[in-house]
């Protein structure tokens, strides 16, 4: 709770800043900022604290994400330096910009009761609809920033006509008073609780982009700055995730089985969609975000499969593409500001001009392919545990088909870097804050890829 | 001090992540030092964990570091045993290793590398001591496979050379094979026990009768693990090639440390042994033949590291058949002296090959007895250690196992005899051939020659001093009331103790058998002196002119050629076929054609994005409908 | 709070939308019905009201009359909070008024941005 104070308040500190001129402060202020936050949220571990009301509840699954997203954001802000002010002088808006949707973010991992999860979501679309506008003169930006706006208010009109219709049935918005209702009625639900449950799971999948409510993300990433992708792809999705399955487990866990075929056929298609149409892309950026919709499927598996164990599980996965994707998308601006090109050609020899790049590249997306040793391995393999452990086999035997498709994708970056020859000299050039996040990107990777003891047992 | 275990296998590690990192800014000096600095820090702790171990009460220590996996019903937690057993294979890997490090420095000076090289030894200690630590038989084999790996990267060091590039792959692939034997059982043992962990494997182990099958099947596909890594017949023969690299490797991992993994490892298990009689005669039977064999191929070699390598493949052959006859305390006796002597003799010899500017072959070298008077004496006395002569180290740790198979079986005892004197025959062969007689080299070598710095001389003291003294631990009885070793080692047999009994032999045996070894070795000293300290070798250099059985030892029993004949040929054969035939038309195009419709599936798929936001809002407004079919009409 | 809810309990939900829509379309009907029909030139203008209509409503307009008009709204809806607070002013007490001198003063701090960033400026 006090780290959304704190971040609240240092982003208007933060747009004075940018009114002063004083630029230089900004990022390594609002870095400061979310440590500060980041040691709140630690400290408030196993204390379980209700907040407003029972408005926001703090228990660990809470604190996790919001760390893990804090942290992801951190790793996002050290980018920064030079990248905004290439795009305008408003650097400062757009670094206050960030951490008001992180806010937002905040408050929908933490959500005891559907309005807060409601506002939680749209303080942080907001911010990422103008973000993802920020060049003003570039049509593919606009495009993605009004795509994205449009889209995303037809689908929160969708969560919102569910949480309505939620209330309608229960009488209230808290989730533990529906829980208790949920349970009292032993499994049956009336009609218009299950349209309303199946009007949020719509909302919802379209805020992590799963099939067919995935339409936005792949114009979305592309027409948006790298940077902005990068956030919204690894931030935005991991916390609409926490949200989405927050919802089951507090709320809904005793009427799953209802939903449960809905979540299969969404999470079978989105897998396959993603995988399928990322094989076929000509640019980097855009397989990511195919990638990213791939992705969202193997983790509606973890919700669809909803047990003790898929907190820690989805988790696991947020933390590994997390980190996977923030170290991709750096490494593709800095080859973007090189070769002016997003598509795969453009990594053609990286291994040889800039070798620690190019592994630093490999690790990622060994870690987005789940190849052992990576966090991403486990990420999956924990996934997958859990559904196997509760009969869905079928759906398993799916998403390791289309891992291996995957391979396919990933590898070419690899195989571009390694195998073709570059087509000039230059080397990048990488600040020191640069090559803080791909070391520390790289590290975490192969850290929870061979300890994922770290971590799975949080929860 | 027990508290700083996590140091022992931490320290390595950070030598090799500071050189692997500054390989390029560092100076070899501070390489030097970091690497070797690194090891003797272990080595200390480990020194006093073992004497900590060694005075308290309690004789087994776990610690758990943190919960490594854990996912439902399977609990695996990153956890060292300290224990007599291991915390003795900690002071050989450490102390051994600290000694090569230091050597290293000295042997690889004009390497490029040189850094590079220090990364790597660095990092095969570090896995080589999570062998050694882990409580459980996931982290042995992630050490297992570490080491495997390291010693890969150091075969191939100079990595220029396609043939030892070769000799690396042909070592990875044998390993390979004997991995594929240790993960099974590895899946096995979690299937049967519910666990990996020692202490719960073991506990339930002791509860099975003896010679259940499940208990034999586990016992022997360890076995097979061992075999790969310890170079036994059938797949020994990466382990001659291995000499390819760096002599140092060779004297750490080929010889000292991690080729004895699979000896540890048995003896770790030495309760699922005890309980599988036939795995047991399997490891005996097969340990006796590898040294026979492999002695028996020692003795035309002309190469002076082969004959080590082939050397300690036999001395690995008597390690097993004190581990098959039920001798734990002996192979792991045999281990630590065999450590020690067979370093020094690899140092030795690379003391010898870089007064040689690398020249590696018997025939060119004689006389340097007076060049290199340091070498010459400590390789004498590692000669005189694993020639078995009282009271060098290798005399009291032979003599155990000679005693062990002498209760087993008379033939067992007879055959591990005439190895032993073989071994005798060889090894002093490879020491007139090298220090007496005339110089046979070229001029050019003769002016170059000179003895080693002190950097590699000191490790060669060091290691003949404890190759003279270190048979003193395991005292027959004969000479003193207690087997120290055998006390002290117990613990870690704590299941096994008592199921195979001993009877001291009597001391009329024991002065006989020293007797006994004396003369031998006396009579083939006289022998081999008359033989080849007069420039005369054991064979024509004209292969044409060799009798049947020399042309056997030369060729190595024709096994490599075996093996290529026998094995590979038909499997490139049959390789190809499956290539020509079944995989191009049948497989391939199977995939190929399922590549071919996902490709086109994407080209399709790809499509729908079209960029018009209306016909999204459409789509999605389709889902949300069908969704709702899906729900209220169909349910 | 009860638990059992039966479709029939949104039955307000529906009569009030009836009544949206059914007053719309009453209210459409009834002036079609009542009103008196004159149909000269200036009756059938888009916007009856004296003045001449001038050019076409779809030319493009200073983004500076959004700004305006959107921080107008802003800062004149946020005026709303302070009603239930001035009814509650006595029971809210010190907490309360603590409470609503942070609002005022991020509010305050936006206005300032406002002005420093000159979105009010008109050239």
């Amino acid at each position: 709770m006090t780290g959304i104070i704190i971040i609240s308040l240092i982003a208007i500190v933060i747009l004075f800043l940018g009114l002063y001129k004083l630029d230089k402060a900004i990022v390594p202020l609002a870095v400061a900022a979310l440590l500060a936050a980041i040691t709140s949220y630690a400290l408030a571990w196993n204390t379980n604290i209700y907040y407003f009301n029972n408005m926001l509840f703090v228990d660990n699954f809470a604190i996790l994400f919001s760390i893990l997203t804090i942290a992801t954001t951190i790793l996002i802000l050290l980018l920064s330096p030079g990248y905004f002010e290439k795009i305008s002088s408003n650097v400062a808006e757009y670094v206050a910009l960030i951490l008001f949707s992180l806010v937002g973010v905040l408050c929908m991992v933490s959500y005891n009761n559907f309005s807060m999860l409601f506002i939680g979501i749209e303080i942080m679309s907001i911010s990422m609809y103008i973000m993802a506008g920020i060049r003003k003169k570039d049509l593919a930006s606009n495009e993605a920033a009004l795509k994205y706006f449009l889209m995303g208010s037809f689908a929160t009109g969708f969560l919102l006509f569910g949480i309505a219709l939620v209330y309608g049935f229960t009488g209230s918005f808290n989730l533990e008073t529906i829980s208790t209702l949920v349970m009292e009625s032993g499994g049956q639900a009336a009609a218009l609780f299950v349209a309303g449950i199946l009007f949020m799971i719509v909302g919802m999948s379209f805020k992590v982009s799963a099939a067919p409510f995935h339409f936005w993300a792949p114009d979305v990433y592309d027409g948006a700055p790298s940077l902005v992708t990068s956030y919204m792809s690894s931030v935005v999705k991991t916390a609409s995730f926490a949200a989405f399955i927050r919802m089951f487990i507090v709320a809904f866990a005793g009427v799953i089985h209802i939903f449960t075929p809905t979540l299969w056929a969404l999470a079978a298609i989105t897998i396959i969609v993603g995988n399928v149409i990322a094989l076929y892309q000509d640019t980097f950026k855009r397989m990511l975000a195919y990638s990213s919709i791939s992705h969202a499927g193997y983790m509606l598996i973890a919700i669809l499969a909803l047990g003790p164990d898929s907190g820690n599980a989805i988790f696991y996965y947020a933390v590994a593409y997390s980190i996977a994707s923030v170290s991709a998308f750096a490494i593709l601006i800095k080859v973007k500001a090189l070769k002016n090109s997003e598509s795969f050609d453009a990594f053609n020899g990286l291994a040889k001009n800039n070798p620690k790049s190019a592994l630093a590249l490999t690790i990622s997306m060994c870690s987005l392919a789940g190849i052992p040793l990576t966090a991403g391995f486990f990420g999956k393999f924990f996934i997958f545990t859990i559904a196997i452990n509760q009969g869905f086999y079928w759906l398993v035997g799916l998403a390791i088909l289309n891992a291996v498709v995957a391979f396919w994708y990933y590898f070419r970056v690899i195989i571009a870097m390694y195998m073709k020859s570059p087509s000039s000299d230059e080397k990048i050039e990488y600040g020191f804050s640069y090559k803080l996040v791909l070391w520390i990107a790289a590290i975490a990777t192969l850290l929870f890829g061979l300890l994922p003891g770290i971590l799975s047992g949080l929860l | 001090m027990l508290q700083l275990i996590a140091l022992v296998p931490l320290l390595p590690l950070i030598g090799f992540l500071i050189n692997g990192i500054g390989n390029k800014s560092l100076s070899k000096s501070l390489v030097g030092i970091i690497g070797s600095g690194t090891m003797l820090l272990s080595f200390i702790i480990s020194l006093g964990i073992f004497f900590e171990l060694k005075n308290s009460e309690v004789s087994a220590h776990t610690f758990t570091f943190f919960d490594w996996i854990n996912v439902g019903n399977f609990n695996l937690s990153f956890s060292f045993l300290v224990d007599p057993l291991s915390s003795l294979m900690l002071l050989v890997v450490t102390g051994v290793g600290f000694l090569i490090h230091v050597y290293s420095i000295g042997y690889m000076k004009h390497d490029e590398g040189f850094a590079k090289f220090f990364a790597y030894l660095n990092l095969f200690v570090f896995f080589m001591l999570l062998l050694v630590l882990g409580a459980n038989y996931a982290i042995m084999f992630i050490g297992w496979e570490g080491v495997g790996l390291c010693s890969y990267l150091l075969i191939g060091f100079w990595y220029k050379n396609t043939s030892y590039n070769n000799a690396a792959k042909k070592a990875f692939v044998m390993n390979r094979i004997g991995d594929l034997g240790f993960l099974i059982a590895l899946f096995l043992i979690f299937k049967t026990f519910g666990s990996i962990s020692f202490n719960e494997v073991f506990t339930s182990a002791a509860k099975f009768t003896s010679g259940d099958p499940t208990l034999t099947t586990i016992a022997i596909l360890l076995f097979i693990g061992a075999m790969g890594k310890s170079a036994q017949l059938p797949l020994y023969t990466w382990l001659p090639d291995a000499m390819a690299g760096p002599t140092p490797v060779s004297a750490l991992i080929h010889a000292a440390t991690m080729v004895t993994a699979g000896i540890y490892m048995i003896a770790r298990s030495s309760i699922i042994y005890a309980l599988a009689p036939i795995a047991m005669d399997i490891v005996a039977t097969i340990g006796m033949i590898t040294a026979v064999w492999a002695a028996l191929i020692a003795l035309t070699q002309t190469d002076i590291k082969k004959v080590l390598a082939y050397s300690t493949v036999s001395q690995l052959g008597y390690m097993f058949v004190a581990l098959g006859v039920g001798s734990f305390t002996g192979a792991v006796f045999h281990l630590m002296t065999h450590a020690f002597f067979k370093a020094l003799l690899f140092l030795g010899a690379g003391s010898v090959i870089h007064a040689m500017s690398g020249e590696q072959d018997m025939r060119s070298m004689g006389g340097l007895k007076k060049k290199l008077p340091i070498t010459f004496i400590t390789i004498l006395i590692g000669t005189l250690a694993i020639s078995g002569v009282p009271p060098f180290a290798g005399f009291f740790s032979k003599d155990e196992i000679l005693a062990a198979t002498y209760n087993h079986s008379m033939p067992m005892f007879i055959v591990m005899s005439i190895t032993s004197v073989l071994t005798a025959f060889y090894m002093f062969r490879m020491l007139f051939l090298t220090f007496y007689g005339n110089f046979r080299g070229t001029n050019d070598q003769a002016s170059h020659l000179h003895e080693s710095p002190k950097s590699m001389t000191i490790p060669l003291i060091v290691l003949a001093v404890f190759s003279t003294i270190a048979g003193f631990v395991g005292l027959p009885e004969v000479f003193s009331e207690h087997h120290a070793l055998k006390s002290f080692l117990s613990p870690s047999f704590v299941f096994t103790n008592g199921r195979f009994s001993f009877e001291a032999a009597s001391h009329v045996v024991e002065y006989s058998i020293m007797g006994v070894s004396l003369v031998v070795v006396a009579l083939v000293y006289i022998y081999a002196q008359k033989r080849f300290a007069k420039d005369v070798y054991l064979l024509p250099v004209d292969e044409s002119k060799m009798t049947l059985m020399q042309r056997l030892s030369y060729r190595k029993f024709y096994i490599d050629e075996f093996y290529e004949n026998l094995i590979t040929k038909p499997l490139d054969k049959l390789s190809t076929f499956f290539y020509r035939v079944i995989d191009k038309s049948g497989i391939d195009g199977v995939v190929n054609g399922l590549g071919k419709i996902t490709m086109n599936g994407s080209k399709n798929l790809r499509t729908i994005q079209t960029g018009n936001t209306g016909f999204y809002i459409f789509s999605m407004v389709v889902g949300i409908i069908i969704i709702m079919l899906l729900n209220f009409i169909l349910s | 709070m009860e638990s059992n809810f039966l479709p029939s309990d949104y039955f307000p939900i529906v009569l009030q939308l009836l009544a949206a829509i059914g007053f719309v379309g009453l209210t459409m009907l009834a002036t079609h019905l009542v009103g008196p029909k004159r149909k000269t030139k200036d009756k059938l203008e888009t916007f009856e009201c004296g003045i001449e209509q001038q050019g076409d409503a779809r030319a493009p307009i200073s983004i500076k009359y959004f700004l305006v008009a959107i921080l107008f709204v802003l800062f004149d809806v946020e005026v709303i909070f302070m009603y239930p607070w001035a009814v509650n002013f006595r029971e809210m007490g010190m907490q309360g008024l603590m409470e609503m001198f942070v609002f005022i003063g991020l509010l305050l701090a936006g206005f300032v941005y406002i002005i420093k960033k000159g979105a009010l400026d008109w050239e």
